[in-house]
């Protein structure tokens, strides 16, 4: 049941809650615990090419910038069609 | 960098931790030196040493600068690395009850060094917060070493981590005198334990089984949820402002708000304090050094020196107590505000995208809000920056276009005298300088620039005492660090304005002063002055009646003009004396020829209309 497809962390919206599948080899990133299997929530996004910010595991809050977010691959679990439009959702709300 | 060490590996005590979790508290607790502390990623980039009596032996207590890993990721982490490799008596390692997994992660990295640990769970009060409740004691037999629960900012707990200590300490001497290892170690006063206190031997150690980066973080997330509770609980007013700061809306308009308070704070402030000061340099200090001095010595150059127009006594105390200490304390208390609150990576955050455009990220902007105070922290803290090419342009960027807190008093007082607009006029010079000078050296360095990643801690109301603490460091530090440059300055001006060397210098740089800068040839005191500190090059141009004009050219040459020696010093001491060099004769020429620039199109303009 679960509908697994990957997609760039830079694309999702403030509100996915997303598991890593993999990230670019930056040890900050793996020291700060986001590595394959961190489940992440997406808190807000920033315009003009600003960072995505997310909670970690319910826990502490990161702000990853743009060139980096967008070599991190993350995956939803969608349960049902609560989430209809999964797509390559692109542009940034707010702002 | 050079870590020299004379202090013996044996009777080292080292403080290691995650940044932000307290460290530097627990480092005040124990030695009383005053570390700065506060709240955002990289406050000790440096080290501090200082001595701690556990069981009448004295031990080095080192703080080590926060790292998350035991994998470096910048200049400031690696000396975690370094301290470990040459090895420590003992570690305290400071965990962070509101985040223990990943605090956790670098607890389990620490067992490989194999030395003797005593682990803090602190920050408990941020995680009853968030309804976490944590068993220190199966915690305790999770890792094989005593942890003690704290609330460092509240001392709660200190006591409790010397006795551990003590008895870990005592171990580790009766483990070495009796040569078996293992066996000794299993008893504990407080905590029960099996044998995994980092003997790194027996199969029930720990470190043994965790080979790769991702066994470590299961293992973090075992214990974790082995040892800690989660309760919901609804989020606090101050975790949900600390979210809404964060946001664009409304986090950029209170961004803007909280800037124009902290300048609020330091024009009116400044201003205030130093209404109250003034009359009392001017009426009773001065006066009473004037009375003394009579009383001893002949009229002549030498009582001038001491005590005539620029005399050493006059001058001190009228720029140092009345011009500067009034702007510098009112900026260190809204600042030192905002570092422990935890708001200023927000506002990295939030201005992030802005910062990406002129080549840098976020995070620098922490080092140039610093840098507002003095560009030599500033520049030190550049050392948690992730890629050299970021430190050398934010570190080119405050040397050219961010004045330090001295320098802006002084500023603020040389304009005051003019239309209301010279302020703001500066500052917007100074923003398009900032900006062109980090484009041009972003240009001129080579490498990449890493994007941001930052950590975004809990909005913390400040401790009051902590915060009170460190106000008063800091002001100790100025005062300190001010007193002898500011009076090699002093004594310095009194000497050209009394020997008549200024006259002849001043008629040698007649050209570039008068003809091309338009300034009184006095004004060349400044230049000079400026060389030694920031705000000796705007002081000497007050009591000079400049047009308007004029004010605002000296305001504009002073800005960009010389580091001051200490910031030439640091500049050399960080980056080789080629950058410091480069970096110093930028300045002078950009100063003395967009200064000129100012001049000129200023003339053409004021003959025009």
């Amino acid at each position: 049941m679960a509908n697994i497809c990957t997609t760039k962390l830079y694309e999702a919206r403030k509100g996915d809650e997303l598991q890593v599948s993999s990230v670019p080899n930056i040890v900050l990133l793996e020291s700060l615990g986001i590595h394959a299997g961190t489940r992440l929530t997406v808190k807000t996004r920033y315009p003009l090419g600003g960072p995505v910010l997310i909670h970690v595991e319910n826990t502490y809050s990161v702000a990853i910038g743009k060139d980096i977010a967008k070599q991190i691959e993350v995956f939803s679990e969608i349960k049902g069609s609560d989430k209809s439009e999964l797509q390559n959702i692109v542009e940034v709300d707010e702002l | 960098m050079s870590i020299s060490h004379e202090i013996n590996p044996r009777d080292r005590i080292l403080l290691i931790g995650n940044p932000n979790v307290g460290k530097s508290v627990f480092f005040t607790e124990l030695t009383g030196i005053h570390a700065i502390s506060s709240n955002y990623v990289g406050t000790t980039v440096s080290y501090m040493e200082g001595h701690l009596p556990v069981g009448g032996k004295e031990y080095t207590l080192i703080d080590v600068p926060g790292t998350y890993s035991l994998t470096p990721t910048s200049d400031a982490e690696s000396i975690a690395v370094h301290f470990l490799k040459s090895g420590a008596k003992a570690i305290i390692c400071v965990l962070d009850a509101s985040n223990l997994e990943r605090n956790l992660y670098l607890a389990l990295e620490l067992q490989k060094y194999d030395i003797p640990t005593v682990y803090t769970l602190n920050l408990l009060d941020v995680a009853e917060r968030r309804g976490t409740i944590i068993n220190d004691r199966l915690l305790a037999q999770d890792l094989g070493a005593p942890v003690i629960p704290t609330i460092a900012v509240k001392k709660q707990g200190i006591d409790e981590l010397i006795q551990e200590l003590n008895i870990v300490l005592n171990e580790e001497s009766k483990v070495t005198s009796d040569g078996s290892a293992a066996n000794n170690i299993s008893i504990n006063a407080n905590t029960a334990t099996k044998c995994k206190q980092s003997c790194g031997k027996c199969s029930q150690c720990p470190s043994k089984r965790l080979e790769s980066q991702a066994d470590i973080w299961s293992m973090a997330r075992e214990i974790r949820q082995r040892v800690s509770k989660q309760e919901t609980s609804s989020p606090s007013f101050i975790d949900r402002l600390g979210d809404a700061m964060v946001k664009p809306m409304p986090g950029i308009p209170i961004a803007l708000l909280s800037m124009a308070m902290l300048i609020g704070v330091v024009v009116f402030g400044g201003r205030g304090l130093r209404a109250g000061l003034l009359p009392l340099v001017n009426e009773i200090i001065v006066p009473f050094f004037r009375w003394l001095f009579a009383l001893f010595i002949p009229e002549g150059i030498f009582l001038n020196i001491l005590i005539g127009e620029f005399g050493v006594f006059v001058i001190s105390f009228e720029w140092i107590l009345a011009l500067i200490f009034p702007y510098v304390l009112c900026f260190y208390i809204a600042f030192s505000f905002l570092e422990d609150s935890g708001y200023l990576p927000r506002v990295s955050v939030l201005f992030d995208n802005v910062m990406r455009k002129l080549g840098i990220q976020g995070g620098s902007l922490i080092y140039t809000v610093m840098g507002f105070g003095c560009a030599v922290p500033a520049i030190i803290g550049t050392r948690a920056a992730t890629s050299r090419k970021e430190r050398l342009i934010v570190t080119a960027a405050i040397c050219f276009a961010i004045p330090c807190i001295s320098q802006t008093g002084a500023l603020i007082a040389l304009f005051s005298a003019y239309d209301w607009w010279m302020m703001p006029a500066m500052v917007l010079f100074g923003l398009v300088l900032f900006i062109s000078v980090s484009l041009i050296a972003g240009k001129l360095t080579k490498g990449k620039v890493e994007p941001l990643i930052i950590e975004v801690p809990n909005l913390l109301m400040p401790e009051p005492k902590a915060y009170g603490r460190k106000l008063l460091t800091r002001m100790k530090h100025f005062l300190k660090d001010a007193e002898v440059p500011m009076l090699a300055a002093v004594v310095l001006a009194a000497l050209l304005a009394e020997t008549g060397a200024l006259n002849a210098i001043a008629r040698f740089a007649e050209p570039l002063v008068s003809r091309w800068l338009g300034m009184p040839a006095e004004a060349v005191t400044a230049l000079i002055l400026g060389i030694v500190r920031r705000e000796m090059s705007v002081a000497p141009l007050i009591a000079l009646d400049l047009t308007a004009l004029q004010a605002f050219v000296g305001g504009a040459v002073a800005l960009m003009y010389i580091p001051c020696i200490s910031v030439f010093a640091i500049l050399t001491k960080e980056f080789k004396l080629k950058i410091a060099a480069i970096i110093t004769v930028s300045t002078i020429i950009a100063a003395l020829f967009i200064g000129g620039l100012i001049n000129q199109i200023g003339q053409l303009f004021l003959q025009l209309t």
